[in-house]
This record gives structure tokens, C-alpha cells and sequence, in this order.
């Protein structure tokens, strides 16, 4: 009992590894569908955009990079397809420097192609990428002509419908950052003193706590935190708009939603694990020689 | 010609100053050290005056505090330079050596000079690092969705392994301490994700038991990371950056040189 | 012949109106609508220029639905152009795209969209004239109005550091407590020099403009005193190219300074490559095949904080960690021997040192913190009680 109990203490964790690819890759081959309950931090960043007009302004920054896309992607998806219901106007720009602008644009064409009514320029307009992200971002809350002349094809902001009489963040009803590192954070401490503009953050898992204090201090409107966050959004969404149920349940592509069957088996796995090892940790414990 | 006043006090404060500073200390070591730290000084008062004097040659569009953020993405810019040369430095020295490891050093040059390659391709051509005309893409973008994606999304996802092991290890209730963290993040995780409902999934007659016993545990969760972590990270967050301010001010005003290479009295 | 041209324009007359096109009855004639009054114009104080506050008193009785509409003329054509239009009871506004140095007026009056005869539909907005203001320009300013509080608070802040330096070099002594992270650096870099193991320090993956990373950078300074002293090789590579710069200085001149110029390789400091996770299965990939004995992760990190910390882990080095932000904490707590946590980072020049000045400044810091923690305490008290609620003083712009 003794030597078993110290093998356990001492798992080799390839075992744990395996374990952990099983739980991750079985649910989603063999998807179990189970429900997702939403939180209020979610709830108030969705409530925050039904509450706009159609014909406000979002800004959405793409603030990820290829590394966190499977828990970032759903989010900023969930919420260009809200835009495009509400008749919301959205301007997408990318600040992360490896990989942001490429991700923006695949979820661009990915939800333009599903509302083939957006129009470019006048619903929605992709401004690109631009480095330096703090610096961009302060330009921006006086002048976004200043840190973005032209959009993503070239055409002078002038010249774009949606940008008439948006010149700086100061027009703009909200922000919503799409985020994994300090990119985000430096739109809450940075951007909202100076330009008073409401943000929304959709940071990684692991950065979602940090942010429950600033969500406390009013710094921000509301918070998707890690596949959770985006997962419960695709469900706010499908509840309000349930004919949006076939970008989430009858598709083959991912969604949070189906990712978060892996997750909820992992998160059972390490458990099972956790609790194997204190009770080996305390049998051990009881039955060391004094 | 209209004067302006940023751009002139900047080569004044950055150039000028330190140019005087180092033929004045060419006899003078400790005078020449003095001038990192000068640099120091200036770089950090300007963002802060700033921050309170919005006069166009301070914090205008074109202003000393703007022009030193370009300045930097500038400098950044030419330190990339410098890393770059490190690595082929280093790694064609390896090479050279045949040392432990050498082959290794062949694939990162090869792919640093392919990635390079393609990308400089695509602005010499003028067609970019996305899609050529025709709508193929290009051979940045190429080696972008198929190598740099798929590589960075693996290491990422290493985290899941580590963290379950590390779990494993750390989570024992050596300690009060230590057994409030192991019971805080087992209700953490039953509360994030819906583990009852999966646990009742074999049992109907418990399907609706276990989803109001996990709507529970949510709002439970909610609460701890709400207001113990919410609370917690408040209190992290306010220290550090009164600690970040201290830091700044000491570096500032020449105080903290440790940075620089220098020691006590230096 | 005059009397027949006096009738022949009375029929002109009666006739063009007889049997002229009948035309819709005219519209609902507008009331007399009340002039705004006491309009002022001033240049928005405490701003960057390109601004102007208009303020202005409503009149006293307005038919519902009025507005005021704010006009503007601007030299040298002087004709009034339309701004916006604000709801009664407003009384003010900031037109922001004046053009510094440009002499103004602005105009202020009285609009309401009236009926037609059948009531409902509006056909015109009838207006009464505009109340002019002084001719007025828009320039930048000396101070930010906005964030008066956070200057007051930055200066008294600076005056507890400055004095409390002051007192720490008149030679009084300065207690700071025990910090086992930096307590443990001599003994991590022992063990090291025992099993001829190298020290591996990794400074974090952000720039040189981070303060998290300019205070690792100077606690790299100590550690590679410390490796100097023993002859204990070190190895520290970097994301960031600024901090490879600057580490590789601070290395040079700590083996340097402890007269061990020989030890000192061009290769202990080196840039590995600007991608998060690439830098981390590169260091990861070392860490396995060159097994360091002390591993140092110090500076600012984020998701690949517990890849390499766990890697370090799974070698068996000793390893110490330390960050200000407090996202990643956890995973270092987890899986490292010791961790500095918060602004024990920032301690830690002054820990190690025990320069009188720097840990007069850790002291002034503690200070300035006694005090917010006493505001916190007074405001939570005073809201509870229905006082006064200080989150509108504490706020910054």
C-alpha cells in the first residue's frame, strides 16, 4: 500500500499528459453538447451592445495573436454577427503584431460572408494593422486619422461614409478588445481616462481574473473571459437571435460552444487527479513513522 | 518657415547635451556616465509633463511627447537589427564549431533566411504578405497558415498539459494556506464549466438536479472571483503600481542605476 | 387713360389672385419664440486647443419640442453656419472643431419644427433670430484642469519619496522586512557553482520601456556580480532586442566590475527571436538539453510564464521568479521554489544593495500606501453612511 501510494505521490505526468489528451480530444470527435450558464460579466457586455442604435459605432481591436484564436476568435465572430443584426457599424483594426492583422481578417471575411448585406465602407470598414499599440491607441483618442490615414485597401478615411463625423474615440460607443497580453489592459488604463469611450474586454482565460478589479471599478462595461466568456455569448446570442442557431449548432466549423464539452472533461480529469493525489498525499502522511 | 518648438528642444535635450557631455568626458569617465542618466531624466520627465501641460509642443500631434514615442518604434526597429545579427552570429559560430546542437542552428538559419526572404520578396514586388493578385497566396503567407500558425498554436497548447501537472503537484493540502487555495480552485473549476451535468449525464432522473445545483456553484464561483480574487489582484495591482511610480521616480531622478551597469557611487 | 391704367392694374391684380394656382393653406403661423440669454463663449480651459464652451441661460417658457440651435461665423465671410442642435435645457456646449488662433462668433437661438394646417407633418422650422456672442479663439493651455487631482496626488507623492530619502541619508536606520526570493539568489547561485551547472536568468519578454523590465535588468546586474565572484557561467536570452542591449551591458560591466573581464563571453547574453511562444520552445529546448541549476524568471511574462517555469521544474533547477503584474503569479507560485510578488520586484535593488537612498524611497513608497489604504477606509466609511461618496475626486481623466 505504502509503495503504491508513493508511486501515485510520484506519477510520472506523461501519464496526466495523456489523460489530458484523451479528455481534450474525445468531445470533439464524439461531441457530448452540454450546457453552457452565462455569467454576469458576460451578460453586461452583451447587454451593453443591445442597448445601442443601429447606426452607433463599435471599434473592435484585434489585439490576439494565432496562439490564443481558438478562444479569441469566437468572441470577436459572436460579436461582429451581433453588430450586423443591430445594424451596429463596426471599424476593425488589428494591433498585435504577429498574426493580429491576418486573424482580423479572416474573421472579417468570415462574417461578411454571412451577411452578404454588410457593406464595406459604409456597415463596416478594416482599417488594418499598425504598430506601436499604446501610442496608436492615444493618437487615437484625439485623431484616428492620425494613427490610421487610410483603410486597409488604401482609401483615405475622408473618403470612407462610416468615418464621417468620427474623428477621434470621442465618437465612438464603445470599445471592444479582443485581447491576450497588456494590449488590452492598455485600452482600459489608457484610452478610457482620456477619451471616457466604454470598453469591452475578451481577454484568454488566464488573464480574465485580473480583470474582475477593474470590472468592479467601472473601468469596464463588461468582460468574456476565455472560451467560457465567448461560449456564453454564442448562447446570449442564440437566445436572443435564435435564427443565428446555424452558425452554432448545425455548423461544422469550431465554436466555443463545442469547445467547451473538452474543456469541462479536463477540468473533471485534473480534479479526479487532485484529489487522487492529496489522498495519497494524506494516507502517506497518516502512515509515516513518527 | 514656421518655428517649432518640440522638435527643436528634443535635439537640444538628445543630441546637443549628450554630444557636449561626451567630448567634455573624454577625460572625464565619471562625466560620461552621468549622460545615460541625463538622457534618463529628460526621456522621462517629457511623457510626464506631458501628461498635465497640453501645449501643442509638448503633447500636440506633433509634440516632444509623440515625436519620442516614434522615436522609439524607431529605435526598436534598429535593436531588431542588432538581434538579428546576435543570432546569426551566434549560430554560424556553432556551425562552424560543429558544438552540441549544431544541426539545430542549420534550421534556424534556413528558416530565418526563407521567412526573410519571402517577406522581402513581397516588398521588393510590391505585392505584399498576403494574397498575390491572382489570389494565391503569397509565399509569406504561405509559410504564415501552415508553419508560424499551426507551431505557435501547439505551444500554446502545451499549457494545458503543464498546468494539469502542475496542478497535480501543487494542489496538496501541505498547510491552512495551501488547503483554502486547493478547495478555492476545486470550486473554481466545478463552477466554470459544467461538470455536474456531465457527471448526471448517465442518470435522466438527475438531469435537473444537477443543473441547478451547477447554477449554483456558478454564482458561488462568481463570487469568489468577484470579490476574494477580485479584491486580491485590487490590492496587487494598487502596490505594484505605487511600487512601478517609486521605481520610475528613482530612475528618473538618477537615483536607481543598476539598470545602466552601474554600481554604487558610479 | 390714367384711370384706365389704375384699373387695368386692379384686374392684374384681383385677377392673379382669383385665378392664380391655388396654393396649400400656409402653415401654422410659428409662435414668438423666446431668445436664449446671457450667451458667453470661452476658449475650453485646460485643453489642447481646438475647442470652445458656449454657455447660455434658456428662456423661461418654451413651447415643447424647442430647441436651440448653436450657429457659428467664421471670418472673413462672417455667414452663419449651423452647428448642432441641443435640447432645451442643455444650457451649453463645446464645439470642438474650432481652428486655433481663428476669431469666432457664435450665434444661439431659438428653433421649433411647426405643423402644417392639418397639424401633423412639420414642413419648415421656424426660428427666432440668434443671440451673437463676443468674437472668441480657441488656443491650447497651460494646465489640464481634469487631472488636478492626480497631479496634487503625484506631487505629495514625490514629497513623501524625497523626504523620506532625505531621511534615510541622514543615517537613520531603515527596516525592511525579509524577502526570501532575494534571499535565496545567493543560494541558488551557489548551488550552481557546487554541481558546475550554469545560472539561467530570464529577464521577461517585454521591452526596456517596461519598469518591470528595467528592475530585473538591475537585479541581472546582481546576479551576474554574484556568477562573476564564483566563476558560475550564466546565461540569459532574450525576446526583446532593447533588453538584450541593455542586459548585455549590464553583464559586461558587472564582470567587469568585479575584475573578472575574462569570464565575461559575448554569448552568456543573447537574442533568441521577437515571437512569444518561438522564444519559449527555444528556452524550453535548453532548459532540457543544458539542465541549469538556478533558473531566474524575472520581468514581465504572460502565457508561457508556466511552460518555462514547468520545464525548469521538470530539470530539477532551483528556480525563482518574480512579477509585478499579477496575472501569472499563480503559475509561479505553483511551480517555483521562490517568488517575488508585487513590488517586491521593485524592492529588490534595495534589498540586495542596502543603499541607504534606495531603501529610503522603499519607504516613502510604504508611506504613500498607509495613506491610500486610510482613504479607502475613510470613503468606504463615508459612503456606507450616506455621506459623501469621494470615487468623483478619485477619478482620473
Amino acid at each position: 500500500m505504502r509503495r503504491f501510494l508513493e508511486r501515485l505521490l510520484g506519477l510520472d505526468r506523461r501519464w496526466i499528459f495523456l489523460f489530458v489528451l484523451l479528455s481534450v480530444a474525445i468531445p470533439i470527435i464524439v461531441p457530448i453538447g452540454l450546457p453552457v450558464t452565462t455569467t454576469e460579466s458576460t451578460r453586461k457586455a452583451f447587454d451593453f451592445i443591445e442597448a445601442l442604435k443601429p447606426g452607433d459605432t463599435i471599434l473592435i481591436s484585434f489585439d490576439y495573436g494565432p496562439s490564443s484564436a481558438p478562444e479569441n476568435d469566437p468572441m470577436a465572430e459572436a460579436v461582429m454577427r451581433q453588430c450586423a443584426l443591430r445594424k451596429i457599424r463596426f471599424i476593425v483594426i488589428a494591433l498585435y503584431p504577429l498574426g493580429g492583422l491576418n486573424l482580423a481578417n479572416n474573421a472579417v471575411a468570415k462574417v461578411v460572408s454571412e451577411f452578404p448585406d454588410l457593406k464595406d465602407g459604409t456597415d463596416y470598414v478594416n482599417l488594418g494593422y499598425k504598430d506601436g499599440a499604446s501610442a496608436v491607441m492615444r493618437r487615437m483618442g484625439d485623431d484616428i486619422a492620425g494613427a490610421f490615414p487610410t483603410d486597409q485597401k488604401g482609401t483615405p478615411l475622408s473618403q470612407i461614409p462610416i468615418m464621417k463625423g468620427i474623428a477621434s474615440l470621442r465618437q465612438v460607443q464603445l470599445v471592444f478588445t479582443v485581447a491576450t497580453g497588456i494590449i488590452g489592459e492598455w485600452w482600459i488604463t489608457q484610452v478610457h481616462p482620456q477619451s471616457g469611450t466604454p470598453v469591452i474586454i475578451g481577454p484568454t482565460a488566464v488573464s480574465a481574473p485580473k480583470y474582475y478589479a477593474f470590472l468592479n471599478s467601472g473601468q469596464l462595461v463588461g468582460m468574456l473571459g476565455g472560451m467560457k466568456g465567448a461560449a456564453e455569448y454564442e448562447k446570449l446570442i442564440r437566445a436572443r437571435y435564435p435564427e443565428m442557431a446555424r452558425f452554432y449548432t448545425t455548423t461544422h466549423d469550431f465554436t466555443a460552444t463545442k469547445g467547451m464539452d473538452g474543456q469541462t472533461v479536463m477540468h473533471l480529469i485534473v480534479l479526479l487527479f487532485i484529489l487522487l493525489g492529496n489522498s495519497a498525499f494524506l494516507l502517506s502522511r497518516r502512515g509515516a513513522p513518527r | 518657415m514656421t518655428f517649432n518648438l518640440g522638435p527643436v528642444v528634443l535635439v537640444l535635450l538628445f543630441a546637443v547635451v549628450p554630444i557636449i557631455g561626451i567630448f567634455l568626458g573624454l577625460n572625464s569617465p565619471g562625466l560620461r556616465s552621468r549622460i545615460p542618466i541625463w538622457v534618463a531624466v529628460f526621456a522621462g520627465l517629457i511623457p510626464i509633463l506631458a501628461m498635465y501641460i497640453p501645449k501643442g509642443f509638448l503633447s500636440g500631434q506633433t509634440g516632444m511627447s509623440q515625436r519620442m514615442d516614434d522615436w522609439l518604434i524607431i529605435l526598436a526597429g534598429f535593436a531588431l537589427l542588432l538581434g538579428i545579427v546576435n543570432v546569426l552570429q551566434n549560430n554560424f559560430k556553432k556551425v562552424a564549431r560543429r558544438d552540441s546542437g549544431w544541426f539545430y542552428s542549420v534550421v534556424l538559419l534556413i528558416g530565418l533566411f526563407v521567412t526573410g526572404g519571402a517577406g522581402i520578396y513581397g516588398a521588393v514586388t510590391k505585392i505584399g504578405i498576403g494574397f498575390n493578385p491572382d489570389g494565391s497566396p503569397t509565399p509569406f503567407k504561405y509559410l504564415t497558415d501552415w508553419f508560424f500558425q499551426p507551431l505557435q498554436s501547439t505551444i500554446f497548447a502545451l499549457l494545458a498539459f503543464f498546468m494539469a501537472s502542475a496542478a497535480f503537484r501543487a494542489f496538496r493540502a501541505r498547510n491552512v494556506e495551501a488547503t483554502i487555495l486547493l478547495v478555492a480552485a476545486g470550486l473554481v473549476m466545478v463552477g466554470r464549466v459544467p461538470i455536474l451535468e456531465l457527471l448526471a449525464v448517465p442518470f435522466p432522473s438527475l438531469h435537473a438536479s444537477a443543473a441547478s445545483a451547477s447554477q449554483a456553484m456558478g454564482k458561488l464561483t462568481e463570487w469568489i472571483m468577484d470579490v476574494p480574487n477580485g479584491a486580491a489582484q485590487s490590492g496587487i495591482i494598487i502596490g505594484a503600481a505605487l511600487g512601478a511610480a517609486s521605481m520610475a521616480l528613482r530612475v528618473i531622478l538618477g537615483i536607481e542605476r543598476g539598470y545602466l551597469g552601474l554600481g554604487k557611487g558610479e | 387713360m390714367k384711370s384706365a391704367g389704375c384699373i387695368t392694374l386692379i384686374g392684374l391684380f384681383l385677377a392673379a389672385n382669383v385665378f392664380a394656382a391655388p396654393i396649400d393653406a400656409p402653415a401654422t403661423p410659428p409662435p414668438d419664440l423666446p431668445l436664449p440669454q446671457n450667451l458667453i463663449a470661452k476658449d475650453k480651459p485646460g485643453d489642447s486647443g481646438g475647442a470652445v464652451v458656449l454657455r447660455w441661460t434658456d428662456p423661461a417658457s418654451l413651447p415643447a419640442g424647442a430647441e436651440i440651435e448653436v450657429l457659428r461665423a467664421e471670418p472673413p465671410a462672417n455667414e452663419w453656419q449651423p452647428l448642432d442642435k441641443v435640447p432645451a435645457g442643455t444650457g451649453t456646449y463645446t464645439d470642438t472643431s474650432a481652428k486655433d488662433g481663428t476669431a469666432y462668433r457664435y450665434g444661439v437661438r431659438t428653433s421649433l419644427a411647426a405643423a402644417d394646417s392639418a397639424g401633423a407633418v412639420s414642413v419648415a422650422a421656424s426660428t427666432s433670430a440668434p443671440v451673437v456672442s463676443e468674437p472668441v479663439s480657441s488656443h491650447d493651455n497651460w494646465f489640464k484642469i481634469e487631472r488636478t487631482n492626480s497631479f496634487v496626488a503625484s506631487i505629495l507623492f514625490v514629497i513623501i519619496i524625497l523626504g523620506s530619502i532625505q531621511v534615510a541619508r541622514s543615517g537613520k536606520e531603515i527596516f525592511i522586512r525579509r524577502i526570501p526570493g532575494l534571499n535565496a539568489i545567493d543560494e541558488a547561485i551557489g548551488r550552481a557553482t557546487e554541481v558546475g551547472k550554469k545560472v539561467m536568468y530570464i529577464p521577461g519578454i517585454q521591452s526596456m520601456d517596461e519598469i518591470q523590465t528595467v528592475a530585473s535588468v538591475a537585479i541581472l546586474g546582481n546576479v551576474a556580480r554574484s556568477t562573476a565572484r564564483y566563476g558560475t557561467d550564466l546565461d540569459v536570452p532574450n525576446k526583446d532586442p532593447l533588453t538584450f542591449a541593455s542586459a548585455r551591458e549590464v553583464v559586461r560591466s558587472a564582470y567587469l566590475a568585479e575584475g573578472r573581464p575574462d569570464l565575461f563571453r559575448e554569448e552568456m547574453v543573447n537574442y533568441v527571436t521577437y515571437d512569444q511562444f518561438a522564444f519559449t520552445a527555444a528556452v524550453s529546448a535548453r532548459m532540457t538539453r543544458e539542465k541549469p541549476a538556478a533558473i531566474f524568471l524575472i520581468g514581465y511574462f504572460f502565457a508561457e510564464s508556466l511552460i518555462l517555469a514547468e520545464t525548469g521544474q521538470s530539470t530539477g533547477a532551483i528556480q525563482i521568479a518574480g512579477q509585478a503584474d499579477p496575472t501569472q503569479l499563480p503559475f509561479f507560485v505553483a511551480t517555483c521554489d521562490y517568488t517575488l510578488i508585487g513590488e517586491e520586484l521593485y524592492a529588490a535593488s534595495a534589498y540586495l544593495t542596502r543603499e541607504p537612498v534606495l531603501l529610503g524611497s522603499i519607504r516613502g513608497q510604504d508611506i504613500a500606501k498607509g495613506i491610500l489604504i486610510l482613504i479607502a477606509i475613510i470613503g468606504v466609511v463615508l459612503v456606507s453612511i450616506h455621506v459623501l461618496d469621494l470615487s468623483p475626486f478619485l477619478r482620473t481623466q
